[in-house]
């Protein structure tokens, strides 16, 4: 049984085809069970984000899935075959195993080091085992694959730092208030990366988000986008007052807040922190706010620079991220041919212990006389003589370094023991 | 009898500094068992002298020195412990390896004064023994919370924004630490008062007790050391001085303890010399 892989990914495909490939959107358990009732499949997992759509699945003949599954795709994206073939990729074994190691432990995203392809591979491996699509090769992959992302994420920075500006901003704040459960986030002017790091807040627990904007319309869609409540420009001035976070992104030519109005709001706050993320350019608030005790400003540029020295202390991590995946994918192969060794092992260990028995059968006469403790000895012994032979032979046969002369040694000890050859198992018989 | 404690705490030390640097959780679990063995051992040794003279061993400077280093390592180990939070480990323990080093090098001997057979007396010391290990621990969170604060004020985020935990935390820890120590601060000081008075009807002639007063250095600096911790207390309350400010005036509060308990008790001090 072979493991197969076919899919697309940013690395191979542009963004419009990603979207027509996208299998999250519709029910991932129905391709994956459509998937494995293919002839040559027999198990099928669908690992479907914004930046993938990958088949893995466990074939007899990896050719004959290879058609099947880009016919499968076809149909059931209603996309032609030419628009998306020269966008696959397609692995097998041992590579197929290195890429999902690669892609659990998050060396393969567009941001290297996300944290959420983790949680993604182990939603499709669960969806499909909900649904019996997986066996014993897609279950063992899978399931080593969440112990190398965990590693990984253990034993390197690789997911460590923000790597966008919202994201940025947020582990900023907690940094100055810890948990950001019940703080109060003032939002002056709606735009994208205020409005994405609002949401972050959000998602962090943080209490009363209030938005005001010029527009009074954009502050109330913002609103009603995060939860929060939209107020007229001119309560401004009282709502910093209150705020502990505040997110600017105004399109004004000067300033809006200056330090005067941020220190008579601050002798309300009886010392507590502000932090203060100016995202507008030219900035909505005066760099002399940042002198203030107990006050951060952080503008767009200053988050950037956190943002680029995340990035390039992830790139230095990737090397040691790369080696244990290597090292796993190492370790899995061994493992899994020692694994396929495993029914010679018995069927060796069977034949041995069935020549033991027949010949202390053929013995019935001669040990008769023989008391019982004696007999038992011997049996005992027999017993002993072979263990001992077997020990060895089972271990190397475990142990050995390539698919190709695990094979070669497999198929030598079941011609040399006829381990596959019914007549053989009399050999009391011939004998 | 200090040196194992000692010899278990600088191992500990290591640890924690081991695991600081390279943030591994496997390290920091073996520096947090490292410590409460070298706590335990120590619990033993001070129970031992206590059985020794019969009430805890205070008397002597050494001794004193020894019991603040094992009250201060029981305040770390419930700090530590209860917040799970193990990145102060690696500020405290100089403290605590620093100070342990005194009685093991200079044991000295506990010698017993009938004018100090009181009650009185122990809980005076006892309660001052615990307020400085507080304001050690306040201190240490305060110096701490002036590192992380400068490199997220100055926007250069480094070595110790990754390291320490959130300002909000280290300000409500020392804000804790800084007031559990001023409460048995101000008691200890009462009941030094009050066991002052007492001791005097019973020996009038004693040099130790004719010389406490506002004139004595002992008493002087541990009068401004509340004076300090009591402007901290009430600053953080009224005047809103958290954060940067309550940081600064505990490691300040606190280098005026460690002067007081230290150097004045061991060179200038006429009161408090009872050994």
């Amino acid at each position: 049984m072979h493991l197969f892989l076919l899919g697309v990914s940013h690395r191979t495909a542009p963004v419009d085809l990603r979207e027509r490939l996208d299998f999250s959107s519709r029910d991932l358990s129905a391709a994956a069970g459509a998937i494995a009732a293919k002839p040559s499949m027999s198990e099928a997992v669908v690992l479907s984000t914004c930046n993938r759509s990958e088949l893995y699945v466990a074939t007899t003949d990896p050719a004959c899935a290879r058609e099947e599954l880009v016919s499968f795709i076809s149909e059931y994206h209603h996309v032609s075959t030419p628009t998306f073939q020269p966008h696959l990729f397609a692995l097998e074994n041992s590579a197929a195993v290195a890429h999902l190691f690669r892609v659990a432990a998050g060396l393969d995203s567009l941001v290297v080091g996300e944290p959420q392809i983790l949680g993604q591979v182990k939603e499709a491996y669960q969806t499909s085992a909900s649904k019996r699509c997986v066996g014993p090769v897609l279950s063992n992959v899978f399931r080593w694959s969440f112990g190398v992302g965990k590693r990984v994420r253990t034993e390197t920075a690789l997911g460590e730092g923000a790597v966008s500006v919202s994201y940025a901003a947020v582990a900023l704040a907690r940094k100055i208030f810890g948990r950001l459960t019940g703080r109060r986030v003032l939002v002056v002017g709606a735009g994208e990366i205020s409005s994405l790091t609002a949401q972050h807040l959000r998602a962090h627990g943080v209490g009363e988000i209030v938005i005001t904007s010029r527009t009074h319309a954009h502050a109330e869609e913002l609103a009603t986008l995060v939860g929060g409540l939209a107020v007229p420009w001119e309560a401004m001035t009282s709502a910093l007052g209150a705020a502990d976070i505040v997110i600017t992104a105004t399109g004004s030519q000067r300033p809006i807040i200056s330090r005067a109005q941020l220190e008579a709001a601050q002798g309300h706050r009886r010392g507590s922190a502000l932090f203060i993320i100016d995202i507008a350019v030219p900035r909505d608030v005066d760099p002399a706010v940042g002198e203030i005790e107990q006050v951060f400003l952080y503008n767009i540029d200053d988050l950037q620079i956190i943002v680029e020295e995340n990035l390039s202390r992830r790139a230095a991590e990737v090397e040691r991220a790369e080696s244990i995946v290597n090292d796993e994918v190492t370790k899995f192969m061994a493992w899994q041919r020692s694994r396929s060794a495993v029914p010679t092992v018995v069927a060796l260990r069977q034949r041995f212990e069935s020549i033991r028995r027949s010949e202390l059968q053929r013995l019935e006469g001669k040990l008769g006389p023989l008391t019982p403790e004696a007999r038992a000895r011997v049996d005992e012994v027999t017993r002993l003589i072979v263990e001992k032979l077997l020990l060895e032979p089972t271990e190397q046969l475990k142990a050995l370094p390539d698919e190709e002369t695990q094979a070669a040694y497999t198929e030598a000890v079941n011609r040399l023991f006829r381990l596959q050859d019914e007549d053989a198992s009399e050999p009391s018989k011939r004998s | 009898m200090n040196t194992l404690p000692l010899l278990l705490y600088a191992a500990a030390g290591v640890a924690y500094a081991i695991h600081f640097a390279r943030r591994d959780s496997a390290i920091g679990r073996a520096a947090t068992t490292l410590l409460l063995f070298g706590a335990l051992v120590h619990t033993f040794v001070i129970g031992m002298q206590t059985m020794e003279v019969r009430h805890l061993p205070f008397a002597n400077f050494s001794r004193a020195v020894s019991s603040f280093v094992w009250l201060l390592t029981l305040s770390y180990l419930y700090l530590e412990l209860t917040t799970d939070e193990r990145s102060m480990g690696v500020f405290i323990l100089p403290v605590i390896i620093g100070l342990q080093l005194i009685p093991v090098l200079h044991p000295g001997v506990e010698r017993a004064d009938p004018v100090l057979d009181s009650p009185w007396f122990w809980v005076h010391v006892s309660s001052l023994l615990f307020a400085y290990a507080s304001f050690a621990l306040a201190g240490v969170l305060g110096v701490t919370y002036m590192l992380q604060f400068k490199e997220i004020k100055k926007k250069h985020l480094g070595y110790f924004y990754t390291r320490l935990p959130s300002l909000q935390i280290l300000d409500i820890m020392n804000s804790r630490a800084v007031t559990v120590g001023w409460v048995f601060l101000t008691f200890g000081v009462i009941i030094g008062a009050v066991w002052t008075a007492q001791a005097r009807t019973i020996a009038p002639d004693d040099p130790n007790l004719r010389a406490m007063s506002i004139d004595d250095p002992k008493i002087f600096v541990a009068l401004l050391t509340w004076g300090v911790y009591s402007f901290a207390v009430f600053a953080r309350r009224t005047l809103g001085w958290t954060g940067r400010r309550a940081a600064w005036l505990s490691s300040v509060g606190f280098a005026f303890a460690m002067v007081n308990f230290l150097a004045i008790n061991y060179f200038v001090t006429t009161s408090h010399t009872f050994y």
